[in-house]
């Protein structure tokens, strides 16, 4: 057999068992059943327009605040880890290895309900406030590393330059390196912002009120209500249009600086 | 005359290795000062210790009179008035120009933002780049980087300059244009240290020369004369491979 033959044959098979593996899914599946589980239109309309006004709203605000605070910890974790002084360093370093390597969804439960009980003390916001603080705890270590990474990316004639013109140490790390360090990790933090997003899901464990709700809280007590899956793809597809743009503007950016650079 | 630098018996060490081995040497007021020597010789380090950017092991650096390896000295003010010039030139690349030259102005002088931008202004003028202000330094040539970098450091009215190789890292028919800009400096009187490899701005520009090898000035001079009638064999050598 000539080699062009031989491979025809082999890109026709492989079609062949991918049409095969798609009608015997759709022959398979009872999709009355999935229809009216999963696609209800009525059933739809009828989280109308609570799933935006409180589960999308929420979601996105949780976000926001997870984020910009998560963020802010992590430009001084970040500088912290990278002290001359030794327990500043250590401290960070600490900090950042414990909560990577924990799940979030333990340390969402600890700060909701441990904490609670340990101290007798509620966070401020409630089980919500609690949760967003153990969101900002863990996405900040994790954000403190991209930006440390961030921050050695920067060239060291960038630095000695600014000193040189007599730019104290805070000056010159606040002017030129902090921007162009962030500069370098928009990409990771862009990824950073989507699991996020999608770690606010998290929250629904700890119970949440009903004006607190975030989308996947939202959806899973729409299912037990209405006795129907529909809310979940209803909620998939919300996340989705939060999520899509996002990371489409923030290719757009990325294309933009390469371009200015 | 009154000394701008004054280097005495420098040591500096880069873990083992010796890279100054007892430096004596200084520029005085008005001088042009040119360094030479073959790569590794420690002629950089030797400039980068007069604003410490690297720190000497031992001796003294006294500039202007003050000792800057006091450490009760105030160093970033010191280093306001040293203008400094980089082998890669440095710009903020984050900055336009004029954003490039005036936020050491701002925030280390402490001048109001027409204040610094009319300053910017007259220095960009200086090496020719007028009209320049708003482009970023991604944009601009090697040389014309080099000529903002020496605007940069000029718009801090520094009482002296030192230049680390400012002309190594550009394409050679962009070399002129940045010399042009030194020789013009050098004219108004301006202190100056230069490390070089451009021999022939060395010659006609400087008024001393130093010969570097290994860590040690090996010979200096009145530039005329150590070129051209170099008394010690390793100047001798050197020289027979550059020129």
């Amino acid at each position: 057999m000539r080699r062009t033959t031989r491979k025809r044959l082999n890109l026709g098979l492989l079609y062949g068992v991918f049409v095969l593996a798609v009608v015997a899914l759709v022959l398979l599946a009872d999709w009355e059943a999935i229809n009216k589980n999963f696609f209800d239109w009525e059933v739809a309309k009828g989280l109308w327009p609570e799933i935006v006004t409180i589960g999308a709203k929420n979601t996105v605000v949780f976000t926001l605040i997870s984020f910009f605070g998560g963020l802010a910890l992590a430009v001084v974790l970040a500088l912290m880890r990278l002290s001359p002084v030794g327990p500043y360093r250590w401290l960070a370093t600490a900090y950042i290895e414990f909560f990577r390597g924990l799940p979030a969804l333990l340390v969402i439960v600890a700060f909701g309900l441990a904490i609670p009980i340990a101290f007798s003390w509620q966070p401020p916001g409630g089980f919500v406030g609690a949760g967003i603080a153990a969101l900002i705890v863990v996405s900040s270590a994790y954000m403190a590393e991209t930006l440390r990474a961030g921050i050695q990316a920067v060239p060291k004639g960038q630095t000695e330059a600014a000193r040189s013109l007599g730019m104290s140490a805070g000056r010159t790390t606040v002017s030129i390196v902090l921007p162009q360090a962030f500069r370098i990790v928009i990409p990771p933090l862009t990824n950073e912002f989507v699991l996020l997003i999608k770690d606010t899901s998290l929250l629904a464990l700890i119970g949440v009120a009903f004006g607190d709700r975030e989308l996947t809280t939202f959806a899973r007590d729409a299912v037990v209500s209405t006795t129907n899956s529909t809310p979940l793809i209803a909620a998939a597809v919300m996340y989705l249009v939060i999520t899509l743009p996002l990371t489409q503007l923030v290719s757009a950016l990325e294309r933009r600086q390469q371009k200015a650079r | 005359m009154a000394r701008a630098i004054e280097v005495k018996d420098l040591h500096k060490y880069f873990g083992e290795n010796e890279v100054l081995k007892g430096i004596d040497f200084h520029v005085d007021d008005g001088q042009v000062v040119c360094v030479i020597g073959p790569s590794g010789s420690g002629k950089s380090t030797l400039l980068r210790c007069v604003n410490r950017l690297e720190e000497p092991t031992s001796g003294t650096i006294v500039v202007e009179g003050v000792d800057i390896c006091d450490p009760e000295v105030d160093l970033d003010g010191i280093r306001s008035r040293i203008g400094m010039v980089f082998q890669s030139f440095n710009l903020f690349p984050h900055l336009s120009v004029m954003g490039n030259l005036t936020l050491a102005q701002r925030r280390v002088k402490g001048r109001s933002k027409g204040e610094a931008v009319e300053v910017a202004r007259t220095n960009l003028e200086k090496v020719g780049l007028a009209g320049k202000e708003d482009a970023f330094p991604a944009h601009l040539s090697g040389g014309q980087q080099q000529r903002v970098a020496i605007a940069r450091a000029l718009s801090m009215d520094p009482d002296m300059m030192l230049f680390d190789e400012p002309t190594s890292a550009l394409d050679p028919e962009l070399v002129g244009d940045v010399l042009e800009v030194m020789r013009t400096l050098a004219n108004e009187g301006m202190t100056m240290m230069v490390v070089t490899h451009e021999m022939g701005f060395a010659r006609e520009v400087g008024d001393h020369l130093v010969f570097m090898d290994g860590g040690v000035i090996v010979e200096e001079g009145d530039p005329h004369e150590v070129l051209g009638n170099p008394q010690h064999e390793r100047t001798q050598s050197f020289l027979s491979k550059v020129l």
